[in-house]
């Protein structure tokens, strides 16, 4: 599979604060990745390397097979939406597409198009100053998708929607990746990029703290096992037997939460049977990717010291 | 280039900038020459006008008397084009946008080029719109005070007619340079709007007034003035011409290198 993005120990200083530390990513062209980390991590700086907005202080990268420092050679490939979507807020929306096809060379059927594909079309004339927040990352959105791009790289496209417009924005990426087209979106928001997102990235403090599958990330993570036994009584009873088969446990309640692979459940059950405990439940609640987040970004710092 | 040229021009049609860069000039210019003629003497007194408010019947019935008033107020037409740039250049900083310029037009030389021709075009119509509606007011308004005014349609005046509004143009580029070099080096319309207007008009006024009376021959500001007067007694038009090109080639490329080398 080719790479739509390749850095190599991407570094951005500013002053004696270190935004991008050796940043390492390899994204696949033609799926969904996602880029999370909390605010403050290094996600937009990034970004505006990929970008040529701003210069990398030591490493160097590559976007659809171009090196980031001729960013002419690859910007007419990319579509972008850069932090919150900044507009000249007394033209129209339509107007401010317009301003973006003429300098990009960009066919002006286009603005119709991408204006119909985010809903904005019967407000297309009227002033941006008056649109919502939700309204102008929709046209963020529609500008990023102007030039027909291979790459798309959105910078917290679901910032200030509603869910009903979060849902359309999910529909929109995917649209996008069946298409072929690649697509690159940061969000803190991680059942967001759960929910879109075929591959992942995750920075944590300007250092890249995983990259890979969202499926293997979260398979890899220990799920939360919960056995409801017949009797309550049986319940710290049955923690203690996971405990001395070294699975942390913890009663709650009437349940008893264990982490492990959720192969683990077969085990648990033949343990309670041995013991004469009969469960009248055993479920298996997978692990979010925001546990995944933070076990990962635990385990680094734990390995910082 | 021509991209962003181009979508300049968008920008510029807007009912605020028609309003405040095409309309304060016209205001200036009318109002100037509404003045000039009203308020002109058939002799001058020097004991009872001061000198330099008022001008003589013959001074105005020259060749050139026709674009008297708006030649006098070339400084303030100056200023609008000052403030048009330095906030052109700053507010795409300030709102954000000049990211998505810069993504769709990379090559920073060009946009910058492109961006500052657009608005010096905008300016050349600007000053063009001013320099009819200053002709209008005065053709409409001399014979009724008696000032004669066949030589203004003479060869010559029509001549002198196209010099002034060339050398007017010239000035109000010259001060939109100063203004879009603040504006990208300052990045905020209200900074490089106020420390430009404010370089313009009394920091120069008071160097050339309190500390280096030869300054006019030299300081920017002063040279826009003579050079939008077709040359002065302190700095003939030739002069004016080649200092303040050397000057805004020196700004363009400071800018320019700026522009290139700073994170968006």
């Amino acid at each position: 599979m080719t790479s739509s993005v390749v850095t190599r120990g991407l570094t951005k200083r500013f002053g004696t604060r270190l935004a991008v530390n050796a940043v390492d990513i390899e994204l696949p062209a033609g799926v969904v990745s996602g880029f999370v980390g909390p605010n403050g991590a290094g996600k937009t700086t990034t970004i505006q390397l990929l970008l040529g907005l701003c210069r990398p202080t030591s490493g160097s990268a590559e976007v659809l097979g171009r090196p980031i420092s001729d960013p002419a050679s690859y910007l007419g490939r990319v579509g972008a939406l850069i932090e919150a979507p900044s507009f000249y807020p007394t033209l129209s929306g339509r107007r401010n597409l317009e301003v973006l096809t003429r300098l990009g060379r960009i066919d002006r059927a286009r603005i119709a198009e991408v204006l119909a594909l985010v809903e904005l079309s019967d407000r297309a004339n009227d002033f941006v100053r008056g649109y919502s927040l939700g309204m102008k990352q929709r046209l963020g959105v529609a500008a990023a998708l102007l030039p027909n791009p291979e790459l798309c790289i959105l910078d917290e496209p679901t910032n200030g929607l509603d869910p009903a417009g979060i849902r359309e924005m999910r529909a929109v990426i995917r649209g996008l990746a069946d298409n072929g087209i690649s697509v690159f979106v940061s969000s803190h928001l991680l059942a967001e990029i759960e929910a879109v997102c075929d591959h992942l990235v995750m920075i944590d403090d300007g250092r890249i703290v995983f990259q890979g599958g969202v499926g293997k990330l979260i398979a890899a993570q220990e799920s939360d096992i919960v056995a409801t036994p017949e009797h309550p009584a049986d319940a710290q009873a049955l923690a203690d037997l996971c405990v001395g088969a070294g699975r942390p446990a913890l009663v709650e309640g009437v349940d008893v939460h264990v982490q492990a692979p959720q192969e683990w459940a077969a085990e648990l059950n033949r343990l309670a049977m041995g013991a004469g405990i009969t469960l009248r439940g055993l479920a298996v609640r997978r692990a979010s990717l925001e546990q995944a987040f933070f076990a990962i970004t635990e385990a680094a710092q734990a390995e910082d010291g | 280039m021509l991209g962003a040229f181009s979508s300049e021009w968008i920008k510029l049609r807007r009912r605020s900038m028609l309003v405040w860069g095409l309309g304060g000039g016209l205001f200036f210019a009318v109002l100037a020459t509404i003045f000039t003629i009203e308020r002109a003497v058939r002799t001058f007194n020097p004991f009872v006008e001061r000198h330099g408010i008022r001008v003589t019947f013959a001074v105005l019935e020259a060749p050139d008397g026709l674009v008297h008033g708006v030649v006098d107020v070339s400084t303030l037409i100056g200023i609008v084009s000052l403030c048009l740039f330095a906030g052109a250049f700053a507010t795409e900083y300030s709102q954000g946008t000049m990211r998505n310029l810069l993504v769709r037009e990379p090559r920073r030389m060009q946009l910058l080029s492109g961006k500052f021709l657009a608005l010096a075009a905008f300016i050349g119509v600007a000053v063009v719109l001013e320099i009819v509606a200053s002709c209008a007011v005065a053709l409409l308004l001399a014979p009724g005070r008696g000032i004669t005014t066949s030589a203004w349609t003479s060869s010559t005046g029509i001549n002198d007619l196209f010099q002034a509004t060339l050398h007017v143009f010239l000035a109000s580029v010259g001060y939109g340079m100063l203004g879009a070099a603040l504006g990208v080096l300052l990045r905020s319309p209200g900074v490089a709007i106020g420390a430009a207007v404010a370089y313009v008009v009394p920091v120069e006024a008071i160097i050339v007034g309190a500390i280096w009376s030869n300054g006019d021959r030299w300081l920017p500001g002063q040279l826009l003035s003579a050079l939008a007067h077709g040359g002065t007694s302190d700095s003939s038009y030739h002069h004016s011409l080649v200092t303040l090109g050397v000057y805004m080639v020196l700004i363009a490329a400071g800018t320019l290198a700026v522009f290139r080398r700073r994170d968006a």
